[in-house]
């Protein structure tokens, strides 16, 4: 299959996840559509890999997912903790950085 | 160590020794405790400096110079300062004064300070005041006499505010303070000026190399050496850095016969007899020293005449007798300007020891306006008054007249514009007998007042609340003074004892050096001098006669003068009061130096600070340069702090957009 | 004897760390334990310093960054010795003395003076110049969380003062090491940025000079100088006592230091150069920090402008640029770091005693009943004023003979310094000590744990005052013959 298919989707998975991240206000749904993104390279990543021939592609994707699931772990762990201090789960409302 | 070298430590260390002992454990001693223990320190002062006047006299004349050095204190970068002494003729007969009358005057305040509060803490400055004096007689080079002199200064700031609750003592112990670091600060730049050619601190070696080092009126050697006349003039009371010796009279009453008697006060004459090589090679420099002795001896008996309290009468006396001393050491006059510091020590300590015993019979009032008629209540008080007023006025044959005729002497015998400085000399003969017997016929005849009266009746007076005599303010008793009781010399053994020893040496003092009879002091002094041109004169028996005689006559109308005045016609002193007004006005206001100076220093240099404060730091500094610098750094944060919303999803945009603009960026590149 | 000096470095720094794993009420055992130990290694260094020699002793030099030319050098000799000396003294007594107090959050507070000990000893090590850029800034770190979370009421703004100020400093100077070590290695080879190497290829002038002014721009502001000393009011009016104390008698130190050690070998076109400018600076700091001294009524700045005051007088020293101004200035330093950080802790002592407040009108006549602590206060007070006698007066008669010698003129000005500072000091001690008791003071002697604090200092002032040549001595061969080209000589 040409590699521009694989890559299509890809553009397409990443998008998604990239207006999702920018439209909603859940933290939570924040982090399903940042995953999606993450995947969404990973695709590239490994369709790229393959048509080099070339395993370095993939150990990035691995190293990616690991670290996506950490940066999973420590979001949820946020929200959890936020939940816990009955903190409005909305991202609009955090807004600590504020200068 | 040689025992000479031993007993010139002994002498130096055994009041540092008694000053630490007092400062340690004297608040656990009993009763008059650390009063002895100072008496005693001082007294083995004493007896080591006999010993080292006794070795010293048992080496040749060439070798009476010893240096004895303890250890390395600034030895670096081509400066050689050790912590070194000089044993020579000089300084063993300063030693020798300063230890045996300070003695004196620690056994007279063992008593007089009994019932102060602060009697332990009173002898331990009295110590350290005393070695510090020793120090600056007996060092070895200008680093340690500048030890020395500062330290003089700082024991006389203890001592002089030493009742310092008092607002007028803790001012005026300032003032002496910081009069007496600008002396310092003179010596230190002279010390610069010297060292620059000779390239070495050590006397010795100065005096030997400045003969090769300096060209004849090198300019250099005359600004270092008037430079050394600052440090002089300022420990030495004279025009115009002698403010604070009058205010020094804050101070108790053997503070003030020690700092005048003794110590700090002479240490301006000592010094210029000491740097005598370097005064005679820049003779310009002892001719300002001489002009300015002179004023100061004039301008101080003018004062003298006006006061009206009793310790200042006697501290414009004594700078005017410093004046003497400062005019004979400049004018080559060495001997006989020691001469008269010995004697003068001796009356000038006696004298504010009677005073002291006034004053204490008066309850700490000072004002002779307040004084009188105490001749029958304290006779014994009034005959050392007596003797020490005589000596003063140089009335025959108390000590006094032959140091002062003997200086006036060698002055005449130098000719030429000498000639006024030894009118004046005479004319402050005459004026220093009108002052002294004043403030004896004020203080001691006349009606009794209520306090001589009490005390003929065997009672003393007590105040039932104490006054400052200068501000009326109630004092604080709790820092001690004045105590609840009083001491005059009538009822207590150790001030008659200190008191009848130093009339005896002001009656027969004098005769240490009776012209054409007995050449003590001369001979003795001879090792350190023997370099100088000046030091052996003989003037004519014709000039030596007249000069006795007009020295005898000058005292005795003076005193004539004032029996006249103030004994026999008590009205005549208010209608020459009013018929010279202005005069008179001048001399009360002691010729309104305090004003010059504060109008000249003082207040400039709180304008400065003031303006500093209030006006530089707050506009330029803070309104400029901080708030400049700060400024940019805040407009500029508050621009970025525009961009920085807190919207998560904001950043999120922004990142993407980023990334974006580097896509294309490379999308178009390629 | 093998000292080497990487352990005394990093001890306050490891020790912080193990601070943060100890129960809050023993961190404070655990950093005097540190400073402890950092001063007995101090003390061991100056009785194992070789005073005949003045190359560089201790050396430890192993390649950092290889890359960029940058060592991991230091070594102790004549110039830094006696103020590692004082780092170690000062920081034991200090943490002593907070020791005794209650902190919020203790084990960061001694975490941070770790680090801040760490940071100076290394920026007075390091013999090259990238290290000791790199402590030099480190040294900021740790005093901006000290003021920021336990300065007084205005700590934030005090902070942001003091941050701008002293960045801008290091960031110029940032920028000069570079071009330092960059202009250098054109002539040669290799890059590097230890100091032997880089005395060996001066700088053109030109270069010398704007590169001189970006350093002296960056110590006059540590130091603080005239004009530069605007962070200084708030900042000192804000820092925990503890803190000041070491910022004023040890970090100011580093600043001076830092001419010694880079301007002066490094840029000696330049330095002779700007000399002229540099003593009209320091006379102005001691001119204008002697004036607001006796004008402010708060008892911190009187110290604080006495400083900016003292530190003139070590400029001046410096750039006297003859032998005996640098002994001078180098005694000086140590003398100023061991006098005033006892007069700051007396300064919390008489705060104490008054109610709180530091102005010195709210203060008086304490003396009565706490003569012990008027003693010790006296004796500070005379020292501050470097009375002769004191090690102090030795440091400024070395100094303004060094600048009689090049500068004639400024030497007569300088010393009514001398003069001023009298004025200000005795003025603090009458008014805190002496005249009638104000009206919210109460009066108490001196404790034992204040005493165990105050005590060896001043012993230690009394010590050095009786023989300064114990700091002469070891400075000396470094001064005149020693190491890259700080070969001064005295004009006789």
């Amino acid at each position: 299959m040409d590699i521009g298919w694989y890559l299509a989707v890809s553009a397409l998975i990443f998008t998604i996840g990239a207006g999702g991240v920018l439209t909603r206000r859940s933290p939570l749904v924040i982090l399903l559509c940042l995953e999606l993104m993450l995947n969404a390279a990973n695709l590239a990543l490994i369709a790229f890999s393959r048509m080099h021939g070339n395993a370095d592609g993939q150990i990035f994707a691995i190293i990616v997912m690991v670290v996506a699931a950490c940066e999973v772990t420590i979001g949820l762990g946020i929200i959890v903790a936020m939940h816990r201090r009955r903190l409005p789960i909305d991202v609009d409302e955090m807004r600590e950085l504020q200068g | 160590m040689t025992a000479l070298k031993f007993f010139a430590w002994a002498t130096l260390l055994a009041p540092l020794a008694g000053a630490v002992l007092i400062s340690l454990v004297g608040r656990r001693l009993p009763g008059r405790g650390s009063g002895y223990v100072g008496t005693g320190a001082l007294a083995l002062s004493f007896a080591a400096a006999i010993g080292t006047l006794v070795k010293l006299q048992g080496l040749g004349e060439e070798q009476r110079q010893v240096v004895a050095v303890a250890w390395d204190y600034a030895r670096t970068a081509g400066v050689d300062a050790q912590l070194s002494l000089l044993i020579d003729p000089l300084s063993v007969f300063m030693i020798l004064v300063v230890s045996g009358v300070s003695a004196l005057i620690h056994a007279y305040s063992i008593s007089y300070l009994d019932s102060d509060a602060g009697y332990v803490r009173f002898f331990g400055y009295l110590n350290y005041f005393v070695f510090s004096m020793l120090l600056l007689v007996l060092a070895g080079n200008f680093l340690v006499l500048i030890i020395g002199w500062a330290f003089v200064g700082a024991a006389s700031y203890m001592l002089i505010s030493f009742w310092y609750r008092r607002e007028t003592a803790t001012r005026a112990g300032i003032k002496a303070f910081v009069i007496n670091v600008l002396g310092d600060v003179g010596l230190v730049l002279g010390t610069f000026f010297i060292f620059k050619h000779v390239g070495t601190v050590d006397f010795l070696t100065t005096f030997e190399k400045a003969k090769t080092a300096f060209e004849p009126g090198s300019a250099d050697l005359t600004a270092g050496c008037i430079l050394l006349l600052v440090g002089a003039f300022a420990k030495s009371a004279q025009i115009p850095l002698h403010t604070w010796l009058p205010d020094a009279m804050e101070g108790p009453t053997p503070v003030s016969a020690l700092i005048h008697a003794a110590t700090m006060v002479t240490a301006g004459v000592y010094l210029i007899a000491r740097m005598h090589p370097l005064f005679e090679l820049a003779p310009s420099a002892a001719d300002v020293g001489a002009i300015v002795g002179c004023l100061t001896l004039l301008v101080a008996g003018t004062i003298a005449i006006a006061q009206t309290d009793l310790k200042r009468v006697i501290a414009y006396s004594t700078m005017s007798q410093i004046g003497y001393m400062i005019m004979a050491v400049s004018a080559g006059a060495y001997a006989a300007g020691l001469f008269h510091l010995m004697t003068h020590a001796f009356f000038k300590a006696l004298l504010f020891m009677a005073a002291g015993s006034v004053i204490a019979a008066m309850a700490g009032q000072q004002d002779l306006d307040k004084m009188g008629g105490f001749k029958r209540a304290m006779p014994f008080t009034f005959g050392c008054m007596c003797i020490g007023g005589l000596a003063l006025a140089g009335i025959p044959p108390f000590s006094g007249f032959f140091s002062k005729d003997e200086i006036l002497l060698l002055i005449g015998d130098r000719g030429g514009w000498y000639w006024i400085l030894y009118a004046a000399g005479y004319v402050g003969a005459f004026l220093t007998g009108v002052y002294t017997f004043r403030m004896i016929f004020r203080a001691f005849y006349g009606e009794p007042v209520r306090e001589a009266r009490e005390l003929e009746d065997g009672h003393l007076h007590h105040a039932e609340v104490h006054t400052n005599p200068a501000t009326g303010e109630i004092e604080d008793t709790e820092v001690g003074f004045p105590g609840p009781e009083h001491h005059i010399a009538e009822r207590e053994l150790s001030m008659k004892f200190a008191m009848s020893a130093l009339a005896v040496l002001a009656t027969v003092g004098g005769f240490l050096q009776i012209p054409k009879v007995t050449h003590v002091i001369d001979h003795f002094l001879e090792p350190t001098f023997h370099d100088s041109a000046l030091y052996e004169r003989h003037p004519s028996d014709g000039l030596l006669a007249f000069g006795l005689v007009l020295g005898a006559v000058c005292g005795l109308a003076g005193i004539a003068v004032a029996y006249y005045v103030w004994v026999k016609n008590p009205g005549t002193s208010e209608r020459v009061r009013l018929r010279l007004a202005p005069l008179y006005r001048l001399f009360v206001n002691k010729w309104y130096f305090d004003e010059l100076i504060d109008a000249l220093v003082v207040r400039p240099a709180r304008w400065f600070g003031n303006f500093a404060q209030q006006t530089f730091e707050r506009v330029v500094v803070n309104g400029v340069l901080v708030g400049g610098s700060t400024g940019i750094v805040r407009s500029g944060s508050s621009a970025v702090r525009a961009a920085q919303t807190g919207f998560l999803r904001y950043y999120a945009a922004l990142l993407l957009l980023g990334t974006l603009g580097v896509v294309f960026y490379f999308l178009v590149a390629a | 004897m093998k000292l080497d000096l990487s352990i005394m470095l990093f001890i306050p720094l490891a020790f912080g760390v193990i601070g943060l794993f100890v129960p809050e009420r023993a961190a404070a055992k655990v950093a005097l334990l540190s400073t402890f130990l950092v001063a007995a290694y101090a003390v061991l260094y100056v009785v194992d310093f070789n005073s005949s020699s003045g190359a560089l002793q201790h050396v430890t030099d192993e390649t950092w960054i290889a890359e960029l030319g940058i060592h991991y050098k230091l070594g102790l000799d004549g110039l830094n010795l006696f103020l590692v000396l004082l780092t170690g003294i000062l920081w034991f007594a200090c943490t002593l003395w907070a020791g005794f107090q209650e902190w919020e959050k203790p084990r960061y507070f001694y975490l941070h003076l770790g680090i801040a000990e760490t940071a100076v000893l290394g920026a007075l090590l390091a013999q090259d110049l990238a290290l000791f850029v790199v402590f030099f800034d480190l040294m900021l770190v740790p005093f901006f969380f000290l003021t920021g979370i336990w300065g007084g009421a205005k700590r934030v703004q005090a902070t942001m003062k003091l941050v701008i100020y002293t960045l801008v400093g290091s960031l110029l100077m940032l920028t000069a090491a570079v071009a330092t070590g960059v202009l250098a290695a054109a002539g040669s080879a290799d890059l590097s940025f230890a100091f032997s190497d880089l005395a060996q290829h001066p700088l053109a002038s030109s270069s010398q000079e704007w590169i001189f002014l970006f350093f002296a721009a960056a110590f006059l502001v540590k130091m603080p100088a005239f004009p530069l000393h605007g962070w200084m009011p708030d900042g000192y009016r804000n820092m925990p006592l503890p803190v000041l104390a070491l910022f004023s008698a040890v970090l100011s130190k580093v600043a001076a230091y830092g001419f010694l050690r880079i301007c002066l070998p490094l840029f000696p076109d330049a330095t002779q150069h700007f000399q002229t400018l540099m003593l009209l600076l320091a006379l102005a700091s001691i001119i204008y920090g002697s004036a607001m001294a006796f004008t402010t009524t708060e008892a911190r700045l009187v110290l604080g402008y006495s400083s900016v005051a003292q530190l003139g007088f070590i400029t001046l020293g410096i750039f006297a640029l003859n032998s005996q101004g640098a002994q001078g200035a180098i005694l000086q330093a140590f003398n100023h770091g061991l006098v005033v950080a006892p007069a700051f802790f007396i300064v919390a002592l008489l705060a104490d005693r008054s109610g709180g407040s530091e102005d010195i009108r709210d203060m008086g006549g304490i003396a009565t009943r706490a003569p012990v602590l008027a003693t010790l206060f006296l004796i500070v007070t005379f020292a501050t004023l470097a009375m002769p006698g004191s090690s102090n007066f030795a440091g400024e008669f070395l100094i303004l003979l060094g600048v009689f010698q090049s500068k004639i003129a400024i030497a007569i000005i300088a010393s009514t310094g001398v003069v001023l500072a009298a004025v200000y000091a005795l003025r603090l001690f009458i008014v805190t000590m002496h005249n009638r008791t104000g009206p919210r003071v109460e009066s108490r002697e001196l404790g034992v744990r204040d005493g165990l604090v105050l005590v060896p200092l001043v012993l230690a002032i009394l010590a050095i005052a009786l023989y300064p040549q114990f700091a002469l001595k070891r400075s000396e061969p470094t001064v005149t013959g020693g190491t890259p080209t700080l070969a001064l000589k005295a004009t006789p």
